[in-house]
């Protein structure tokens, strides 16, 4: 019953990264397509170790994986925000004046 | 059939759609969002290949992958806001 549960969320952290992926092609612009990306990324990553630790049951592998979890909470935030404000002052412009971003 | 190489089928997909946006992104920082796609990809394969392989050492290679991919976001980004406020655009 838990591994079936696993599976489960692993298929739902696959079905979340390609929602990612369609994101990164349809949305128009830089700091949307970043919205999409990071956020739904952190949220599969996380998913799909929590499905292989429930599917795994074996200390080995849940100890990496929350290892794995724990380093994707600490520092994706950081690295969104670092990638957002590169691409805001990339966009700073006409473009970023239209689109009401300043 | 193992239900992994399905996950694998439908990762590869995602990884081509990222490398389309790596590839055609107008401003350098949409290449950098499509790496940072690519780096999520990266190690949900790697914990795919554990889970195929039934060995744990594949999980060392996504920790370091997800080390690897925070110093590397941070670096285009910090070079991307240096190259821009410094007025050398493109």
């Amino acid at each position: 019953m838990l591994a079936l549960s696993g599976w489960v969320l692993c298929a739902l952290g696959i079905a979340v990264i390609l929602i990612a992926a369609i994101g990164l092609v349809k949305l128009p612009d830089a700091l949307s397509r970043q919205h999409a990306v990071t956020k739904a990324g952190t949220v599969a990553v996380i998913f799909f170790a929590t499905g292989v630790a429930m599917i795994a049951q074996d200390p080995a592998w849940s100890g990496r994986l929350l290892v794995i979890i724990v380093l994707l909470l600490l520092t994706l935030p950081l690295a969104s925000h670092a990638l957002s404000r590169a691409a805001a002052r990339e966009m700073s412009g006409s473009e970023a004046k239209t689109r009401h971003y300043q | 059939m193992n239900p992994v190489y399905a996950f694998v089928l439908l990762l590869v997909v995602a990884a081509i759609v990222g490398f389309y946006r790596l590839l055609a992104g107008p401003t350098r920082a949409d290449r950098v969002i499509a790496l940072d796609l690519l780096f999520a990809v990266a190690i949900v394969l790697s914990i795919c290949a554990a889970l195929a392989s039934g060995s744990p050492a594949f999980l060392d290679v996504a920790v370091g992958l997800s080390l690897v991919g925070f110093v590397a976001t941070i670096a285009w980004a910090r070079l991307i806001d240096r190259q821009v406020t410094q007025g050398e655009d493109r």
